[in-house]
């Protein structure tokens, strides 16, 4: 959750846009007048981003293969080398178990919490939603270091506040090391979830609020209770909108790097490496370009599932 | 309240006799919507705790020296800037400010400028392979910056854009570009064709459609995809963190993200009011503008 998720869902406006394809689209034919459209609408955005996005992501697989320390000239040739040092690298296992751990940890507290809340701020039975919604999507305008930042003042074992509010209600003798190498990762992940909630729970809501109202007329004349309405109305009606909050929590969890380069810096014993945090501590301080690429292939590789699902969920579909 | 009360049931009894049926709590309850208010509250009282560690750094902020040593919870009686002051004069604030806002607004501006053309061709043409050059540009958002840095790292090297700001900027817009473009597409689509066809019969160009008719239609939509660029790219580290080596070009996150390796990091107070003085600018555009923030980022969700 970087910056902010980009949360591109999109239902209506697919249907929009086919709508007003059939309506008023103009056959390629008359795009050819303008040269504007040519420069300005094809080529120029499609140069760009072959220079920083499509070419380093060829690029990446290509560099995995040779040995190369990113400041000479010369790059040797090594073959499949990298990826064998990979497989027996026991950070990799490791940064894969913590990235897989974040996935599973923010599917139950964001996306649960979210649709819980989500649900609840949509139905009616509680006055100020909007300023709740304000309140509640405050961390998306905060960057990773202030709220990694944060949390380490919060967290931290001598001075931090969570021991002591502990403390104050009478649960003194547990007082943790948050950023121990037992519980470091949870508390990393807990900090990510805190941040994202106010987001999942923004487009749940929203998603809520599309439902038609005769179904829970219906719903309501059945008899079923607030939880079956839920379960049997709500649920399927945001299908969509759930599937593809998935997918962005676990693109979440796979760039997640900030938190744990502001808040751990992959440690104690390097038991919150995560790929991200890997790649960066290959490639950018111990110079293994190579190795850092392979990496980068391994992240590519889990981006380029998720990619295929986002994309299927938001554009194949909108057409049809 | 009573008699108005009786004349309703007087007029009908079947509601009558349920309404005696209910016990007189739970008519109390309904009729002052109880359960409602009772509700917010609960509710209200969840949110503090959620923002409790918000408001305990702003707390915190605000305090000396001498009552960081009280414990991060006491309160900041008297509250003092003393904080604020020494933050400011340990970090080159202005320096990390101007770097930031260069950074964003530059790259806002390549992505709107590199986004809204395409935008426009995606949403009144049909091309062949239109929708394959949509998904191609839409990859940029969901990848993970990890995944190309490396050779991301040899192109910038290659083309001398290392530890310069005009290269992050561009960065920043080319990654900004998916995004806008998905958004404005989705906007542009939604606006009726009419106004154009007026324009085209009148001997309009396409710049002069795109430039006099559909940019200041989508104004709303141009302002949602800037503030939340705005927003992205001010928080962002990962880029910075990589492209830039001169401490005279950080932005405010490679700043703040110095402080917290250093000395200072030992209190409380100091690290609270850089934090603050960092997110001042993200924290006034949202209270300006979260309802465009909140749009946008549901964007094309659930509505466009």
């Amino acid at each position: 959750m970087a910056a902010f998720i980009p949360p591109e869902t999109a239902v209506k406006t697919r249907e929009e846009i086919s709508k007003s394809n059939l309506r008023g689209a103009l056959h390629w034919r008359y795009f050819r007048r303008d040269w504007f459209k040519f420069v300005f609408g094809i080529f120029l955005p499609l140069i760009l981003f072959m220079i920083f996005i499509g070419y380093p992501m060829l690029n990446t697989i290509y560099l995995s293969l040779f040995d190369w320390n990113g400041i000479t000239k010369t790059m040797k040739f090594i073959g499949l080398q990298n990826y064998i040092q990979l497989i027996h690298d026991p950070h990799l296992s490791l940064s894969l178990t913590n990235n897989l751990l974040w996935f599973v940890l923010t599917l139950i507290f964001p996306l649960m919490g979210g649709l819980v809340l989500g649900a609840i701020l949509s139905s009616g039975r509680i006055y100020f939603t909007k300023v709740l919604m304000v309140l509640l999507l405050l961390p998306i305008t905060f960057s990773m270091v202030t709220i990694g930042t944060m949390f380490g003042l919060i967290t931290n074992p001598v001075f931090g506040a969570l021991n002591q509010v502990l403390a104050s209600i009478g649960l003194g003798f547990i007082h943790p090391d948050w950023l121990g190498p037992n519980l470091a990762i949870y508390t990393l992940i807990a900090v990510s979830s805190w941040s994202g909630l106010g987001m999942t729970t923004l487009m749940f809501n929203a998603a809520m609020g599309q439902v038609p109202d005769e179904l829970y007329e219906t719903a309501k004349m059945e008899g079923a209770r607030a939880y079956q309405t839920f379960w049997y109305v709500t649920l399927p009606s945001i299908r969509p909108i759930i599937g593809i909050v998935t997918v962005l929590v676990a693109i979440g969890s796979l760039r997640a790097f900030d938190l744990v380069f502001v808040m751990t810096r992959g440690g104690p014993f390097r038991r919150t490496t995560v790929l991200g945090y890997m790649l960066f501590d290959e490639a950018f301080t111990k110079y293994h370009f190579g190795y850092g690429a392979a990496i980068g292939t391994v992240i590519l590789l889990f981006a380029a599932v998720l990619m295929y699902f986002y994309i299927r969920q938001n554009v194949l579909t909108a057409n049809n | 309240m009573d008699n108005i009360a009786t004349n309703k049931t007087d007029r009908n009894p079947s509601k009558e006799r349920e309404i005696s049926k209910t016990p007189y709590l739970a008519r109390i309850i309904r009729r002052y919507k109880l359960d409602k208010i009772l509700f917010t509250v609960i509710a209200f009282a969840l949110i503090l705790i959620y923002e409790y560690p918000v408001i305990l750094t702003i707390m915190n902020a605000f305090k000396t020296n001498a009552g960081v040593m009280l414990g991060p919870l006491s309160l900041p009686i008297p509250p003092t800037l003393q904080a604020f002051i020494a933050s400011w004069n340990s970090l080159d604030f202005p320096l990390l400010m101007r770097n930031t806002a260069f950074l964003a607004i530059v790259g806002t501006l390549l992505a709107i400028a590199l986004s809204a053309v395409p935008a426009y061709v995606l949403s009144r043409f049909r091309l062949p392979g239109g929708e394959l050059f949509f998904v191609i540009l839409l990859t940029g958002m969901v990848l993970p910056q990890q995944a190309i840095i490396v050779p991301l790292y040899a192109v910038m090297q290659r083309l001398g854009l290392l530890n310069s700001l005009w290269g992050l900027a561009i960065v920043h817009g080319v990654y900004g570009m998916s995004f806008t473009l998905l958004f404005l597409r989705g906007f542009m689509a939604s606006i009726p064709t009419e106004l154009e066809d007026a324009a085209r019969i009148d001997g309009a160009n396409d710049f002069q459609v795109l430039r006099y008719i559909l940019i200041p239609l989508t104004a709303p939509g141009i302002a949602i995809a800037a503030s939340l660029n705005i927003i992205s790219i001010w928080n962002e580290l990962f880029f910075a963190l990589i492209f830039l080596t001169d401490p005279n070009k950080f932005p405010v996150t490679m700043g703040l993200q110095l402080m917290t390796t250093s000395i200072q990091f030992m209190s409380w107070n100091l690290p609270a009011a850089s934090i603050i003085i960092t997110q001042i600018p993200t924290i006034l555009l949202y209270t300006i503008a979260y309802r465009f923030i909140q749009r946008g980022l549901t964007a094309g969700g659930v509505k466009g």
